[in-house]
């Protein structure tokens, strides 16, 4: 009941009053067992934040429906605190939709109708007006001048460096948002779709989840709870992009995807990208 | 971010704002300006292109065409200094204000020689073979505040840029390579996985023999006797103290050349790189031998 009326606040324009968090996204309760002992996992970065520190957030577990904190990670803010820049997010969600997007509409231009080969009245002497084919498109039945033709593609390359910061963007906003969450691993006790949506109606998530994890095979439990389950998706860190992000209300990283992210991102924000940059051709040698 | 906080301001703002979704973002106001071809009685009255003639049926006349007159390009009389132009030598020009910024911004390795190979890979130099580039020419710019120590080799420099190098306790040289050669070290990469063998470097065609054989030009093909003395005789004209390599602890990098024929640092013609494997692959046939040895 709780999490329906706190998702319902998020859908409508109302603003509750927010403590401000600057630099971290934990919760008031500490976990019970570690006696106010918190490890956090210090990272040495190869690009470490020059000007801002990093943010620190709870690694939550999975494998009981109830949360338990495992601890705290730092995440870099240059991937998951930087400007939350809307206009690079819509910019990368028109770019995946319309990139593989091809239009087979279609009409048949006055050429390709059936018939209106001959004059259909002579040029002068009727009182009519003057034309030479039935099918011209003028005529109901005739052809469609500039109408769709089909196989039109609609292809087109984001640049690179606006696919970078949409990344960034989208993930910022759903770290902002306390859509983001870290997990140990994906290491459920029972392979139960009722377990899973137990889980992310108890801890407020959802109801739609995105899980990001590091490797191609998630373990068995939760590929087969998830099956069942059309709003909560498996992804590879490789699949990661910016419409399925929001397309889903929450996105859950497990640590060693959240570190691989934020290793590749940096490495792209951090190098020489002028061979990246250059105009998308299909046939370059 | 500035003092302003504005990345913080932001996403404490975004907290107290609606889940950001798929149905409610959009792009910034007016950062899309559609073409519009104007329709109706008024607005679509010449769609832009003007009032009769060649304006308004947009068939634009050929470049040089002066309606009849005798144009510009026909008028003058040929000037034959700049006949064949187009087939000369171009170094296009890379500064030392370039140069140091590449190295203070830690984007070449100046504990090995720098080549046209490591420039390249900074970003900050492109050239383009096909379009009868030959490599970098190292301009005076930024010679005042130029303070590193560098043995560098470049295809074309002046006398000033080489005293700048000298002043400082560097090393330059100039070496010439030959188009095939350039596209190599342009992207070493694409050629390694070509699978070819390196190829030899090709001698300076008879028109540049004479610079890239001069101790003046410090020309890689130049006697390593008659550099030394070129060298302290620039240090005199310019009135600087020329620093002894031989007692520099670089003194083994300073030193190091390629051989006229190589292309690579430490790669030898003949050799075949192969990425896959992370190995190379060397020629072991007497005749292959023979022929790359030359």
């Amino acid at each position: 009941m709780a999490s329906a009326l706190i998702n319902a606040l998020k859908k409508i324009y109302i603003s509750p009053i927010v403590t401000i968090r600057a630099y971290s996204t934990a919760t008031n309760t500490l976990p019970a067992a570690s006696n106010n002992f918190v490890e956090v996992n210090k990272k040495e970065w190869k690009f470490p934040p020059t000007y801002t520190k990093p943010r620190e957030v709870w690694i939550e577990n999975l494998d009981s429906i109830e949360e338990k904190k495992l601890g705290l990670c730092e995440l870099h803010p240059l991937v998951y605190a930087t400007v939350p820049r809307i206009d690079i997010i819509h910019r990368n969600v028109i770019w995946q939709r319309k990139y593989r997007w091809v239009s087979w509409a279609h009409t048949k231009t006055r050429a390709e109708v059936r018939g209106g080969g001959k004059k259909p009245w002579p040029q002068k002497g009727l009182g009519r007006a003057r034309h030479g084919s039935i099918r011209s498109p003028l005529f109901r039945g005739g052809g469609v001048a500039h109408g769709p033709r089909s196989g039109k593609t609609h292809f087109f390359m984001l640049p690179f460096h606006l696919r970078i910061y949409g990344l960034t963007s989208t993930l910022s906003a759903k770290l902002a948002q306390d859509d983001l969450h870290i997990v140990k691993d994906l290491d459920l006790p029972s392979d139960e779709p009722d377990y899973l949506s137990d889980l992310i109606e108890s801890r407020n998530w959802g109801p739609s989840v995105l899980i990001v994890d590091d490797s191609d095979l998630a373990p068995r439990n939760i590929t087969a709870a998830s099956d069942a389950l059309p709003h909560v998706n498996i992804m590879p860190v490789y699949g990661l992009n910016v419409y399925s992000m929001l397309k889903h209300d929450t996105l859950v990283l497990t640590l060693s995807a959240a570190e691989k992210i934020e290793e590749r991102i940096l490495h792209h924000l951090h190098s020489i990208t002028n061979d990246k940059q250059g105009e998308f051709k299909l046939s370059q040698v | 971010m500035g003092s302003r906080q504005i990345v913080e301001k932001s996403l404490t703002l975004l907290r107290s704002l609606p889940r950001i979704s798929l149905n409610n973002i959009r792009d910034n106001p007016g950062s899309k300006k559609t073409q519009k071809r104007g329709r109706g009685q008024h607005g679509g009255d010449k769609h832009g292109s003007g009032n009769k003639g060649s304006g308004q049926r947009q068939n634009f006349m050929r470049l040089g065409y002066e309606t009849g007159n005798n144009p510009f390009y026909l008028r003058v009389p040929q000037e034959h200094y700049y006949r064949g132009h187009h087939h000369r030598r171009q170094y296009p020009p890379l500064s030392l204000l370039t140069l140091q910024r590449i190295i203070d911004t830690n984007r070449v390795d100046v504990t090995v020689p720098i080549d046209i190979a490591s420039i390249v890979k900074t970003g900050f130099y492109s050239f383009f073979p096909d379009q009868k580039h030959f490599g970098i020419n190292l301009i005076d710019e930024g010679v005042d505040i130029f303070e590193a120590k560098i043995n560098i080799e470049v295809q074309w420099a002046s006398e000033q840029v080489i005293a700048a190098i000298e002043r400082n306790g560097g090393v330059i040289t100039t070496a010439y390579y030959d188009p095939h050669s350039l596209f190599l070290l342009r992207n070493p990469k694409k050629f390694f996985e070509t699978g070819q063998a390196i190829p030899r470097r090709m001698i300076p065609p008879p028109d540049a023999i004479e610079y890239y054989t001069s101790a003046e030009n410090r020309g890689y093909l130049a006697d390593p006797d008659q550099i030394s003395e070129a060298r302290l005789k620039l240090a005199q004209k310019y009135g600087y103290k020329l620093p002894v390599i031989e007692n520099d602890p670089k003194y083994n990098m300073l030193c190091e050349r390629k051989d006229p024929r190589q292309i690579f640092y430490g790669l030898e013609p003949g050799w075949v790189v192969n990425l896959k494997d992370e190995c190379i692959l060397k020629p072991k046939d007497e005749e292959l031998k023979r022929f790359y040895s030359l």
